[in-house]
């Protein structure tokens, strides 16, 4: 699940596939992604068709929905709701993909930025980042190892606590 | 007939002016200042010339390097558009003494325009209601018992300006001197004159003007009036035609004064007389004449039938224009809304930037003159307008459905723009009644931004999952936590 912050508004969205869950205002929605092309979306939110626009901008979006543009700001961008902040922190893949490389073993003491995980996926490398200084307490995933969305790859928490 | 005519301007009214031309025949030349090498104008056109820097007054205010321009491309003719030369009577003469024919006015007609206080004082003359007020005032003093005589509320207006610059309101003798002195400034700066006049402050006014139209030879018509009461900063965004308010009969002696105006001071081609109409008395007031073609001359084009801008070029090419006045006819109802890129929610400032994204309503009576393509940039040398939405339909509430239809298809990412705020305008029981007066959207019209709907963040938010996944880089381009996981999206190299 990932914890999206546009402005001050905060969504939490798990996807499968082309279907996702959003929780937005305590409310659980489901979405269907029918089609995307060029920045045009066609979207079932809970089964209601909508047609939105949408264009990144740097550390912003803009969105046409209903006949209105918004510009959001994007706060925190793909961060994980599974607790960047906290004390520990799981590290999943962003998206399906194959590891190339694993830098770092269970035990070993980590610094907040250091590439921890590469993935390769779609023809793009992905690095995975450390979240804060720590230490890694599991590696779930080995290299050349095919890894599906949202799988769990490595363990660590916060050093000193 | 002309083979070839250069474009002095850019941005939307350069390509409508390229468009006129094409369609009679006649090659065209666009010139483009260093900020405009891939703007919409220069490929439009069949020819186009580089002028000189960003800055207008290195380029497209560069009247020796806007002739250099026609010489060198052969061009028979120079199109001002509007603003930039336009109203420039040097140039016109300029123009004229490089042996070249200017598409516009007499240049002794924009001078004599040009100034607004000794327009007035000749309209006065010729018969025509001016509001109350002193010119050719001197000494502080002087403006003191003026303003004392006048009562206030009052207008400061800059004497040789236009356009609502220098242009004040003072609605207390207190304050009249400190607004003088900052009138001044701002008229000195613009203008370079900083003579000022004072005029009585009518409240809740109309602006309404008239389209004029005449040959070389004499013939000179006018083409009905055009209601601009929506206004911010005294600068128009909604345009109409017919105005809601104008009786037969009021529409009928503005009219004629209209093109009494015109003639006195020996006019012909597109020329527009403004009034301001007390509504609360139905008495009208002569403004000032814009010598030249109007941004919204679109919506009087709908109405009548008539290409305003080839008519333009065949007047200036010596043609007669061919209508009488009663032949002159109008049928339904148009609006104009100009899409600007500014942000109404911070006062209006202007928005730059490349536009990522841009969709342009189309359908039935729906007229776009846009001056931009999808990405394009939005530069901050020039008037931030990127286009006219224009409609044409049975009646007036029928033309504001059909505007407001069109905007809700209108999508522009990439800079901000004043869409939502016009929708709001549109909907407004005020703006649906008709009854707008210029202050409005200042003191009455209250806006903010509409909350961002569920529909906008989820959308996002696939959006942003779905990016990750295709590999784009929407979330890698500038994200703000420099540590998030994903953050080193790279092209992958093999």
């Amino acid at each position: 699940m990932s914890r999206l912050l546009f402005g001050d508004a905060p969504v939490e969205i798990t996807s499968s596939g082309r279907a996702y869950s959003v929780s937005l205002d305590d409310r659980l929605g489901q979405v269907e992604l029918v089609e995307a092309d060029q920045g045009r979306m066609l979207l079932l939110i809970d089964g209601r068709r909508v047609v939105a626009y949408v264009s990144p901008d740097g550390s912003s979006v803009w969105v046409t929905t209903g006949g209105r543009t918004f510009r959001l700001k994007k706060s925190i961008t793909a961060a994980r709701s599974a607790a960047s902040h906290d004390a520990s922190s799981e590290l999943a893949a962003p998206m399906p993909g194959q590891v190339r490389a694993v830098n770092v073993n269970a035990g070993d003491a980590v610094t907040k930025g250091q590439v921890l995980m590469v993935l390769e996926a779609m023809k793009m490398e992905i690095r995975l980042h450390a979240p804060f200084d720590g230490q890694i307490s599991s590696v779930e995933a080995g290299v050349g190892q095919t890894v599906e969305r949202e799988q769990l790859l490595i363990r660590l928490h916060r050093r000193d606590s | 007939m002309f083979s070839t005519i250069l474009i002095a301007n850019r941005g939307e009214i350069a390509v409508r002016i390229a468009r006129a031309c094409k369609e009679l025949g006649i090659h065209t030349v666009a010139v483009y200042s260093e900020a405009d090498r891939h703007a919409l104008h220069t490929q439009v056109a069949d020819e186009a010339v580089l002028i000189g820097g960003p800055q207008p007054g290195e380029s497209y205010l560069n009247i020796e390097r806007v002739i250099a321009a026609a010489k060198e491309t052969d061009a028979e003719a120079i199109h001002p558009g509007y603003g930039f030369l336009s109203e420039n009577a040097e140039f016109a003469e300029a123009v004229q003494a490089a042996g070249l024919t200017f598409i516009g006015p007499p240049p002794s007609a924009i001078r004599a325009m040009g100034d607004k206080a000794e327009s007035k004082l000749r309209m006065q003359r010729a018969g025509l209601p001016i509001i109350p007020g002193a010119q050719n005032l001197n000494s502080d003093s002087d403006f003191v018992a003026a303003a004392r005589a006048m009562g206030f509320p009052l207008l400061i207006k800059a004497s040789a300006g236009g356009g609502g610059k220098g242009m004040r309101t003072v609605t207390e003798a207190g304050d009249l001197l400190e607004e003088l002195e900052a009138a001044r400034r701002v008229a000195l700066s613009a203008f370079g004159d900083d003579r000022l006049l004072l005029e009585k402050y009518i409240e809740a006014a109309q602006h309404i003007e008239f389209q004029v139209f005449g040959d070389q030879h004499g013939h000179l018509v006018h083409l009905f009036e055009r209601e601009c009461s929506v206004q911010r900063r005294h600068q128009k965004i909604i345009e109409e035609t017919p105005s809601p308010l104008l009786t037969p009969e009021l529409r009928e002696k503005m009219g004629q004064a209209a093109v009494i105006a015109a003639g006195v001071v020996g006019y012909y081609n597109a020329g527009t007389v403004e009034f301001l109409v007390d509504p609360a008395t139905s008495q009208f007031y002569f403004l000032e004449m814009n010598a030249r073609l109007q941004v919204e001359h679109a919506v009087t084009e709908l109405l009548t039938g008539l290409d305003l801008v080839q008519w333009q070029i065949r007047i200036a090419a010596g043609e007669r224009f061919p209508f009488q006045q009663e032949d002159v006819t109008r049928r339904g109802h148009a609006i104009e809304c100009r899409i600007y890129a500014e942000d109404p929610a911070s006062g209006f400032l202007p928005s730059t930037g490349g536009l990522l994204q841009l969709l342009e309503p189309r359908g039935p009576g729906i007229r776009l003159d846009s001056g931009v393509a999808a990405g394009g940039e939005v530069s901050h040398y020039y008037d931030p307008l990127l286009a006219k939405l224009i409609v044409h339909a049975e009646d007036r509430s029928s033309a504001i459905r059909r505007i407001q239809a069109a905007l809700r298809d209108y999508v522009v990412h990439g800079v901000v723009t004043n869409i939502d705020f016009l929708q709001d305008v549109l909907a407004d029981p005020d703006f649906q009644d008709g009854s707008v007066s210029t202050g409005w959207v200042e003191s009455l019209f209250e806006w903010r931004p509409s909350a961002v709907p569920a529909d906008a963040l989820i959308a996002a938010a696939v959006a942003e999952l779905n990016a990750l996944s295709s590999g784009s880089q929407l979330a890698g381009a500038a994200e703000t936590d420099p540590f998030s996981p994903w953050k080193s999206a790279k092209g992958f190299r093999n």
